[in-house]
C-alpha cells in the first residue's frame, strides 16, 4: 500500500470516516489475522484476537499516530492485546499446543489446487516450527523476517536493546531452520 | 582449526545478506566444515529439507554445501508469505459490526473499568492484593499475633515478668556500673522535648497519623458494635410485637382462694345457709 494511500486512510478514520474505517479493516485483516495467529496459534482464537484489535483501535482511532510512526504503533497495540489475550487464555506461549491437521489446513489464496496445497504445506510447516520457538524469538522473527519491520523499531516494539534484537534474530533464525527440517524429516520430507 | 566457530558458520549460512555462496567459497570455511563434524551433520540435515525450496546439482563439496544451504535464503525468502492471512469469510464484516455498535470513544468509567480490569488480570495482583491488606490489617488494628504470649512483640514483657529478679538485679548492676564508671550529666529540663525533636518529622507524622488511623478505627469499631446491639434489641422488639409469647392461662376463678371475697361469687338472697341459720335459731 503507497503512504500516501494509507495515511489519507489513516486521516479519514481519525476522522470518523466510516468508508475510511471499513477499507482499513479490509486493507488490514489479513496482516492482523496473521499476527494474532501467530500469538495464539489457533485460528478462531485468533479471529476473536484480531478483532479485538480492531476495536480496540477503532476506540482509540483519535490518538493514531500518522505517517512512518503509525505502522510500529499499530504493531505495539496489537501485541498488547494479543498479551493481553494471552493473559486471559492462562497461556502464554503454546510452543508446543501444534495441532497438525488446523495447522495443514491454513487458508491460503493460491491459485491452483497444487499449489496451494504446496503453499499450505509450506505455511504449516513455518508455522509449526515458529510455534516451537521461545516467546520472545518467536516475536522477533515475526516481527522482522515476516512483517518486515526495521530492526530499530522491533526492539522499540519489544522494548528491548537493539544489540539484544540483534544477537536473538541471528539464533532465532538458526532455530527456526532447525526446527523447519526437524519437522519437515517427522512428516517424511514433506 | 581455522578460527571459525560453529555458530558462525551456522550464523553466517542464514544470514541472506551476506551471499552465503561466495561465502562458503572461503577456504578458512571449507576447512572448518571438513574437521568439525557437528557443522557438516547440521548442514547434511539443513539440506534434507532442501527441495522445500530448492534443489541444485551438487558435484563438489562446496556445491553440496551451498546446495543445502541454498534453502535457507528460501526459507527467509518464504517468511513474508505469513504477513497476510484469510481470516476467513464475514470476518470483516464482524469487525465492522463490533465497532458499529461502540459508535463513540469510550468515556473515563470505560476506560477505568479497562484499565482495572487489566490490573486485576495481571499474575501477581492477588499477591500485591494480599500484601496491601496485610499493611493495611496491622496499621489499622495492629499486629495480629500481638494477642499471643510468645509473639515477638511481647517478648520483652514476657522476659520481665518471669524473669523479673533476675533482670532488676541486672539492671541494678547495670547502673551502678554505669553510674561509677561513667557518671550522667543532669538532665536537662528540655531533654524530652530534644528527644522528641530528635525524631524525624516525617515519623512524627506518621505515628500520629496512625494513632488517628487506630482511634478512628476504634470508634468506628465501638459505634458499629453500638449500631449492633442496638439492632439486635430492636429486632428482638419487632419480633415480640409480630409474633408475641402465648399468655400464661389465668387461673380458674372457682380454684382461686380469693374466690369468695370475688365480686363474682354469686350472691343468694337466700340460701340455704341463711335458712339453716334461721332454722337453727
Amino acid at each position: 500500500m503507497e503512504s500516501n494511500e494509507l495515511s489519507t486512510l489513516i486521516d479519514g478514520c481519525r476522522a470518523g470516516d466510516a468508508l475510511a474505517w471499513e477499507a482499513f479493516v479490509r486493507q488490514f485483516q489479513g496482516r492482523m489475522f496473521a499476527l494474532a495467529y501467530s500469538y495464539v496459534g489457533d485460528r478462531e482464537d485468533a479471529r476473536d484476537l484480531a478483532q479485538d484489535i480492531f476495536v480496540r483501535l477503532y476506540e482509540a482511532r483519535a490518538q493514531w499516530l500518522t505517517g512512518d510512526e503509525f505502522l510500529p504503533w499499530l504493531f505495539r497495540v496489537a501485541r498488547n492485546r494479543s498479551i493481553d489475550f494471552l493473559r486471559r487464555r492462562k497461556v502464554r506461549t503454546p510452543a508446543v499446543t501444534v495441532d497438525e491437521t488446523a495447522v495443514a489446513e491454513l487458508a491460503d489464496p493460491a491459485p491452483s489446487a497444487e499449489a496451494r496445497a504446496l503453499a499450505s504445506d509450506r505455511h504449516g510447516l513455518l508455522h509449526a516450527a515458529l510455534r516451537g520457538l521461545s516467546a520472545i524469538n518467536r516475536e522477533i522473527v515475526v516481527l522482522r523476517d515476516v512483517h518486515g519491520l526495521p530492526i530499530q523499531q522491533v526492539a522499540s516494539i519489544l522494548g528491548i536493546p537493539l544489540g539484544t534484537v540483534k544477537s536473538r534474530a541471528s539464533r532465532a533464525r538458526v532455530e527456526l531452520a532447525e526446527r523447519v527440517l526437524a519437522l519437515a524429516r517427522g512428516r517424511g520430507g514433506v | 582449526m581455522s578460527g571459525m566457530t560453529c555458530d558462525t558458520i551456522r550464523a553466517a549460512a542464514l544470514d541472506p545478506g551476506l551471499q552465503p555462496r561466495a561465502w562458503m567459497r572461503r577456504p578458512e570455511v571449507d576447512a572448518h566444515l571438513r574437521c568439525c563434524d557437528d557443522c557438516r551433520d547440521w548442514l547434511e540435515a539443513f539440506g534434507a529439507g532442501e527441495h522445500l525450496w530448492a534443489a541444485e546439482p551438487a558435484d563438489t563439496f562446496a556445491d553440496a554445501v551451498l546446495a543445502r544451504t541454498a534453502g535457507v535464503d528460501a526459507l527467509l525468502a518464504e517468511l513474508p508469505s505469513l504477513a497476510e492471512m484469510d481470516p476467513g469469510p464475514g470476518f470483516a464484516e464482524r469487525v465492522l459490526r463490533a465497532t458499529s455498535r461502540n459508535p463513540t470513544a469510550a468515556g473515563w468509567i470505560v476506560r477505568w473499568a479497562d484499565a482495572w480490569r487489566a490490573v486485576v488480570r495481571r499474575p501477581r495482583f492477588a499477591w500485591e492484593a494480599a500484601y496491601v491488606a496485610t499493611v493495611c490489617w496491622v496499621l489499622i488494628f495492629g499486629n495480629p499475633v500481638g494477642a499471643w504470649e510468645w509473639s515477638a512483640s511481647n517478648i520483652g514483657a514476657v522476659a520481665r515478668e518471669r524473669l523479673g529478679g533476675p533482670v532488676e538485679e541486672l539492671r541494678a548492676d547495670l547502673e551502678s556500673w554505669r553510674a561509677r564508671w561513667a557518671p550522667e550529666p543532669a538532665a536537662a529540663p528540655g531533654a524530652a522535648r530534644q528527644q522528641a525533636d530528635a525524631v524525624p518529622p516525617a515519623l512524627r507524622a506518621w505515628q500520629a497519623g496512625t494513632e488517628r488511623i487506630q482511634r478512628g478505627a476504634a470508634y468506628v469499631a465501638d459505634a458499629l458494635k453500638h449500631a449492633w446491639t442496638s439492632l439486635g434489641e430492636w429486632v428482638a422488639w419487632l419480633v415480640h410485637e409480630i409474633w408475641p409469647p402465648p399468655a400464661e392461662p389465668q387461673p380458674s376463678p372457682v380454684r382461686s382462694t380469693q374466690y369468695f371475697d370475688s365480686p363474682l361469687r354469686p350472691r343468694f338472697p337466700f340460701g340455704a345457709r341463711g335458712r339453716l341459720r334461721s332454722l337453727s335459731t
